[in-house]
């Protein structure tokens, strides 16, 4: 017997009753035994189970064993353990298949009897293949120990904190002039009543001041490229025109800068100038100038900025600057967007000036909005005394494209309802709702709570608000648990909008080859086991951007992210999968199909002394095998996926007498 | 004191749902979550009891098919697509409650009125009948006339059945 | 441009002055109007009766337009969304192919590609001629958009907004009236309710016609038949039950835009019209008189 020649052991397993309540695993295990190559087969209750790998390896030993397939669930679940399983018993990993006859069979198939021979069509497959297959030998690359958190909300900043407080060298990214994001313009947070800037500022200055963090702002990733351990981030920054060690924020400039300008952070509500400071509590804090917006950097002439700055920080030539950074791993915490509530017409935000938006409530209430705290009608300036709360404002709506939950909203209106109680102690305060979701630590206490302070909460979702000449806001509505037809006139309608992910999402996903959940925000790599991390391996991710969820849950989140970026960092090399792609120099005419299709920029054309050629960048593949599939020559082929490989499977799927 | 009527559930019919989920416009039903927007909206039961889109969705889920075929308040309907528009979960109201009403017809329980209308499109050709004094009116005011009868409608009953049940 | 004119049940018998002002406004703005003698009912009332007894009928009237190569110009809203309704449940050809099996006894095929179009939405697309031609009317106008002329959307396409229309109130300025706006605006008309339970019906008509009054319109406008019936026809009904008195003139888009356009009272069928519209015109007059 040559050496070379296959001797195979099959495993079948029941999977409790998960495959063995369909399959009938025993006939399959007897049935593999009779195909060639096949040296032992058996069946087993669980076959990743201690007991079950031991047979495995029993086997390798005691039947000098060179291939090895194991029938049960899906490799994404468990075929890392079975090449661990091998490789302890001295075979090569990649000598092992895998065949999924639980989610590919017995989950979707009812009939007993075909499930059973689909179940040998699958294991007849692989065992074709498993007798082609090669050894292969992972590699090893260095691990560039510095991190890049995408985002400065409340994820990123508690992301790149923990980082950095394992000694990890971080890189936060910033879109706009301040870290911060949306809770930095929330007034207090529920279910404590913390005020929200108290409790985040000071980590926010944390951020801006520590020795392992270099803090990017205003600033846009444009490209990135490599892979885990060893990536390459193309950061834009945005010139300030100011220069932040001259600046005293004495806010000389803005007193003389003739333009003003809705003030983003106040949503509007405010104004600024074009030389500004986002907020006050602002990381980094110094003024920048609004490009799109200052009159000398749009028509020329004015510099009435830089004319009055008494040390002189104004800076009209400074550039727009771009760096490349060279990092391990990337945590993408860039949040999310606000429903846009002037999509729902029938409630008229935009056209009523008393309906104003969860956000628009947070800055009308909070001591820097516009109002100095004060909660008013819009309209007139009057404090409300009869005030509306609508949920569910773009979510839980498939017609809005948000069949979802976003989670915060039944408790930030709870807040906003109860914050306006200790305002207005007489004011009527009415939460019309369609189910009120109280999950968190103190939040149905806190809910209680607000029922008891009088807020009195409707069943029932309004179908439209109409307006009358006073500017007042009439709701007729059903309250479903009186089934009473309701009409209340109101001077004030707070929507409670939802959560989105944010438009430019789109450009990060494809540049880091992230998925999307049906949803719109970025798929993890498992629904509940790797919440914080994604599907590109050294890619995680915390926030709002993977799903709406609350400060605990975010900042949690943004722990476990840390500590699976640490866990990669904190290596110094890392294995790289040998299942890539690998060029027939003598088949390639240099046709560059290959580069044209690769999404990972990992294969490219590239003169040789004998012409043109294909060349792999092996750190960069993935093994997806677009390349070889559309190579016109055959010249690409995938290790462990050849198409020598392949076909025999394919054959041995049509044609099975051709194996027996 | 009346006697408060407990519903005994064993005699709901829990494939009401299901059959009204079968007819064209009832493929919806389910995804109802009773928030209350279609009767919050409706021009209907702002003004009646007798009809509220909400409760009806309700009392099909819950099988109360005799209920709801019988009674007369699915007939309600204005079929205005107030709610239709703003429902969150799409379940289309008004398509929902003529699927309600033509199961209704199969079962026997066609609402009078319906009956007559369809009776009149049937052997008319349309709603209001055109008579030679309709016709000589229309001349006296400048206006061309009409086919007084049109008999393709009771043809297209032939095929589908509805004969069978206005005619 | 040329239409057919889909008259459906209601318009003939019952509300002709629609018809005699639609003819004589679309000639004066040079759109021309065939009749074709096989229209019959749009199906609308069938809809609850049997589905794809509805359909057939609909697509019947789509498909004698459809022979003839001409695009179909509705006056009733119902009639309109009846059609659209069944027009876009024609796209699907499995539905095609089990509806046209009904129309094959009669010799019928519809192969959905007939076009059509509301006569309000017509004018409004022609709204700029009119702005060049009408003579302003010194009237305040309540706007009655009714359901079917756009809802549902999801037939209307880009045509007009649900919860925000316009068209009826661009029209209105654009003959120099001025649109009057009032509580509960997009109320319907309840007149599909009529059959089933008048009172339910005529309480929704005067909820109407008091926050029109309250408005302080001088007269409201309309698009549909079935809603002319509610508000004009039945209007001294609900006086007289309400105790109440309205006294809104109702006048059908046409004879609003006819008015600006110089056509007589005649060729809009305003005598005809059954809450008076003689005061309306005395204000018109005595306001183009001070001119």
């Amino acid at each position: 017997m040559s050496k070379n020649e296959p001797r195979i052991g099959v495993y079948v397993c029941h999977c409790g009753l998960n495959i063995g309540a369909v399959v009938d695993v025993a006939a399959v295990a007897t049935y593999a035994q009779t195909l060639p190559g096949v040296v032992v087969s058996r069946e087993s209750t669980y076959t990743c189970s201690d007991n079950g790998q031991r047979s495995i390896q029993e086997d390798i030993e005691t039947h000098n064993l060179n291939r090895v397939v194991v029938a049960s669930c899906s490799p994404r679940m468990h075929g890392d353990t079975f090449m661990k399983t091998c490789e302890t018993a001295g075979l090569n990993p990649y000598l092992f298949e895998m065949v999924n006859i639980r989610e590919q069979c017995s989950w979707v198939h009812t009939d007993k009897e075909q499930a059973t021979e689909k179940a040998k069509d699958l294991v007849r497959m692989a065992v074709a293949k498993v007798q082609l297959l090669e050894p292969l030998e992972k590699q090893k690359s260095a691990v560039n120990k510095a991190a890049l958190v995408v985002g400065g909300g409340v994820a990123g900043i508690f992301s790149a904190l923990y980082l950095a407080n394992a000694g990890i060298k971080t890189y936060v990214v910033e879109k706009k002039p301040s870290i911060g994001g949306h809770m930095a313009q929330l007034d207090k947070t529920f279910p404590t009543l913390d005020c929200s800037l108290c409790i985040l500022s000071p980590r926010m200055a944390d951020v801006g001041k520590h020795e392992n963090i270099e803090l990017i702002t205003y600033a846009d990733i444009q490209d990135v490229s490599g892979y885990a351990g060893n990536f390459h981030v193309t950061v834009k920054s945005n010139p300030r025109y100011v220069i932040k060690e001259n600046c005293r924020l004495c806010g000389v400039c803005a007193e003389k800068c003739p333009v003003s300008l809705p003030d983003e952070f106040n949503v509007g509500l405010k104004k600024r100038k074009a030389v500004y400071i986002p907020f006050p509590q602002a990381v980094p804090n110094y003024y920048l100038i609004d490009a799109d917006h200052c009159l000398h950097l749009t028509k020329g002439g004015c510099m009435l900025c830089q004319k009055n700055c008494p040390n002189d920080a104004i800076d009209f030539d400074q550039t727009e600057s771009v760096r490349e950074l060279n990092v391990g791993a990337i945590i993408v915490a860039t949040g999310f967007e606000l429903y846009d509530a002037t999509q729902k017409k029938e409630y008229g935000y935009g056209r009523y000036p008393n309906v104003i938006t969860n956000m628009d409530f947070e800055r009308w209430v909070s001591a820097d909005g516009p109002t100095h705290g004060k909660v008013v009608r819009p309209s007139d300036g009057n404090p409300p005394q009869k005030i509306g709360f609508i949920q569910c404002v773009g979510s839980r709506d498939e017609q809005e494209g948000a069949g979802y939950c976003s989670r915060i909203c039944c408790m930030a209106t709870v807040k906003q309802a109860t914050m306006l109680r200790e305002k207005y102690p007489e004011a009527e305060i009415y939460v019309y709702y369609t189910d009120m979701r109280t999950p968190g630590k103190g939040f149905e206490e806190f809910y209680q709570r607000g029922r008891e302070q009088g807020i009195v909460f409707i069943r029932g979702k309004p179908g439209e608000i109409e307006e009358d000449n006073n500017q007042n806001l009439i709701i007729v509505s059903e309250d479903t648990d009186s089934g009473l037809i309701l009409r209340n006139t109101l001077d004030l309608v707070v929507l409670a909008c939802g959560l989105r992910p944010p438009e430019a999402l789109e450009e990060l996903t494809q540049m880091l080859h992230l998925s999307r959940s049906p949803d719109g925000f970025i798929m993890e790599a498992h629904p509940k086991l790797r919440p914080a991390e994604t599907s590109i391996p050294g890619v995680f991710l915390t926030g709002c951007v993977q799903f709406p969820k609350d400060i605990p849950d975010t900042v949690a989140q943004s722990g476990g992210a840390a500590a699976m970026a640490a866990a990669l960092l904190t290596k110094d090399e890392i294995e790289l999968e040998p299942v890539r792609a690998t060029v027939d120099e003598e088949l390639c005419i240099g046709c560059g199909l290959c580069e044209d299709n690769c999404d990972y920029g990992a294969i490219e054309v590239k003169r040789t002394e004998e012409g043109m050629k294909a060349q792999v960048i092996e750190v960069a593949c993935q093994g997806c095998g677009v390349c070889a599939a559309s190579c016109p020559q055959k010249a690409v082929t995938i290790r462990h996926f050849t198409d020598g490989q392949l076909l025999a499977q394919v054959t041995a799927a049509l044609e099975p007498e051709v194996i027996l | 004191m009346k006697k408060k009527e407990i519903i005994n559930m064993d005699e709901l019919d829990p494939q009401f749902k299901y059959e009204i989920a079968s007819q064209p416009g009832g493929e919806h039903i389910l995804k109802c979550v009773q928030c209350a927007t279609c009767s919050s909206g409706c021009p209907v039961a702002s003004v009646s009891d007798k009809f509220n889109p909400r409760r009806i969705i309700r009392m099909a889920v819950l099988g109360l098919k005799d209920v709801v075929l019988k009674e007369d308040f699915v007939w309600y309907c204005a079929a205005c697509y107030t709610c239709s528009e703003r429902c969150p979960q799409d379940v289309r109201i008004p398509d929902l409650m003529a699927a309600i009403r033509n199961i209704a017809v199969k079962e026997g329980s066609i609402h009078p009125a319906y009956r007559e209308q369809g009776r009149l499109i049937g052997e008319l050709g349309r709603l209001y009948e055109v008579t030679e004094f309709e016709n000589e009116r229309r001349e006296k005011l400048g206006l061309p006339k009409v086919k007084e009868k049109n008999r393709e409608i009771a043809e297209i009953y032939g095929c589908t059945g509805v004969g069978k049940v206005v005619l | 441009m040329k239409y057919a004119l889909f008259l459906g049940c209601t318009v003939p018998v019952r509300t002709m002055a629609y018809e005699i002002s639609t003819r004589n406004v679309m000639k004066k703005l040079g759109i021309s109007l065939v009749d074709l003698e096989d229209f019959g009912c749009c199906g609308f009332p069938l809809e609850s009766i049997d589905h794809d007894t509805y359909l057939s009928v609909a697509a019947r009237n789509l498909a004698v337009a459809e022979a003839a190569n001409v695009p179909v110009m509705t006056m009733c809203s119902a009639c309109n969304g009846s059609l659209l309704k069944a027009n876009l449940a024609m796209q699907d050809k499995t539905t095609r192919d089990k509806i046209n099996a009904n129309l094959k006894p009669i010799n019928r095929q519809y192969n959905g590609t007939t076009v059509v179009k509301h006569a309000a939405r017509v004018l409004y697309e022609t709204m700029d001629t009119i702005k060049e031609m009408a003579t302003p009317l010194n009237l305040k106008v309540a706007a009655h958009y009714g359901c079917h002329y756009t809802k549902p959307s999801e037939i209307y396409e880009d045509f007009e907004d649900p919860e925000v229309p316009y068209s009826l109130e661009e029209l209105i300025s654009a003959v120099g009236a001025s649109p009057v706006p009032y509580e509960n605006k997009k109320q319907c008309c309840g007149g599909s309710v009529m059959g089933i339970d008048e009172s339910v019906s005529l309480e929704m008509v005067r909820e109407k016609l008091s926050h029109i009054k309250k408005a302080g319109a001088d007269a409201m406008v309309l698009v549909c038949p079935f809603c002319d019936v509610m508000y004009d026809i039945n209007q001294k009904r609900i006086e007289n039950q309400a105790g109440e008195q309205f006294g809104i003139p109702v006048l059908f888009l046409p004879q609003l835009i006819g008015l600006a356009l110089g056509l007589t009272p005649d060729e809009l069928g305003l005598k005809l019209n059954r809450v008076s519209v003689r005061k309306l015109l005395k204000t018109l007059g005595d306001g183009n008189e001070q001119e």
